[in-house]
């Protein structure tokens, strides 16, 4: 003889499926630091060594990933470009959707050559673009960050400070994502590919 | 041979490389010099005249603390102990004047923390390449450490 199966036990039967797709997708944590809501990224624009001009503008319909280092950088900014390499690498098929673009902030040293030597090195694809002082002093003030010469930018030794992150700029060209140093490639490609 | 044994005789043999690779000297300070190593050296590939970065451990394995004052390189025009630092979303770097090994210590040089910073690097370096590296410490002790080469 079957039990009298309660109601509840079966109004939890017809739920359970949905609360295991529910659990399945929600919270999943994200990587790098989610801004929610995202907003428009803001412009970025700067002279390539052919005289034309690369604007984030104009990549949009792509997810972008920017970062603002600098190639005489010998710790952090690989370490980044490096975790960007395994993330391209990791992206698989999700791969064509996605720009990494290396700027530079450090218009004494970096040529748009350099910029674009430096980040090629690690990846044929990976895109490095130079600033001057004038397109650095825009991108400053419109991003609200800050990148400044330490010790004595007279010098060739000198560093400079800039920001921590890498973001991620979404196909509408919204400001989705901030990537703290650290988060593994493998990480980042995660990230990526739930961004459309 | 029992597997321990053979165990033991790889270990010693590891052992005997570790130490061959550190290069200590002078030979007078063997008996605590043996003691005193650099492992996990290597440092990231760049073109000539590039700046890049080196990473090891150092292991005091001795009694006595230490102090690494200086670092040298035949692979760059100039060579510096470096840190880097987050600090309110920025990321800086402060050049290390001493860093202190204690006695029965390790100190940990490794991407986004210290390192020892190439700056021209007077060849390009590849992968597979190996690059010297000259330690100085307070004490007047010097340890020669050989850095493989990696791509990043």
């Amino acid at each position: 003889m079957r039990a009298p199966r309660s109601n509840a036990a079966r109004a939890l039967r017809a739920v359970a499926p949905l609360l295991a797709f529910a659990l399945a997708c929600a919270e999943r944590p994200w990587h790098g630091i989610l801004l929610d809501p995202p907003s428009a990224a803001p412009p970025l624009a700067v002279a390539r060594g052919d005289g034309s001009r690369f604007t984030l503008a104009s990549a949009r319909g792509a997810v972008t990933v920017v970062y603002f280092g600098y190639t005489f950088c010998p710790d952090v900014c690989p370490t980044m470009m490096a975790d960007w390499t395994r993330a391209r690498r990791a992206l698989g098929a999700d791969t064509a959707r996605v720009r990494f673009v290396f700027v530079s902030v450090d218009p004494g040293r970096d040529s748009p050559a350099i910029a674009q030597g430096y980040a090629r090195q690690y990846d044929a694809a990976f895109e490095g673009y130079a600033t001057t002082d004038a397109e650095l002093a825009l991108i400053l003030r419109d991003w609200g960050i800050a990148a400044y010469p330490e010790g004595d930018p007279r010098t060739p030794n000198y560093t400079v400070a800039h920001p921590a992150h890498a973001y991620v700029v979404d196909a509408a060209g919204r400001l989705r994502l901030m990537i703290p140093p650290g988060v593994r490639g493998e990480q980042i490609a995660e990230d990526l590919r739930r961004l459309r | 041979m029992s597997r321990s044994l053979k165990t033991s005789a790889a270990c010693a043999s590891a052992l005997g490389i570790l130490l061959a690779c550190g290069g200590e000297r002078p030979p007078a300070a063997a008996a605590s010099a043996a003691a005193f190593v650099a492992v996990g050296a290597w440092a990231r590939a760049a073109d000539s005249g590039a700046t890049t970065a080196a990473y090891l451990t150092v292991r005091n394995g001795t009694a006595v603390a230490d102090t690494i004052v200086g670092v040298a390189s035949d692979a760059a025009a100039s060579t510096d102990l470096h840190e880097s630092m987050e600090s309110h979303g920025m990321m800086h770097m402060a050049s290390l004047a001493a860093v202190p090994v204690a006695a029965g210590d390790s100190v940990v040089f490794a991407p986004m923390g210290k390192h020892v910073m190439l700056t021209g690097t007077t060849r390009g370096l590849a992968a597979g390449d190996t690059i010297a590296l000259t330690l100085r410490f307070s004490s007047g002790r010097t340890l020669e450490v050989r850095a493989g080469v990696r791509q990043p």
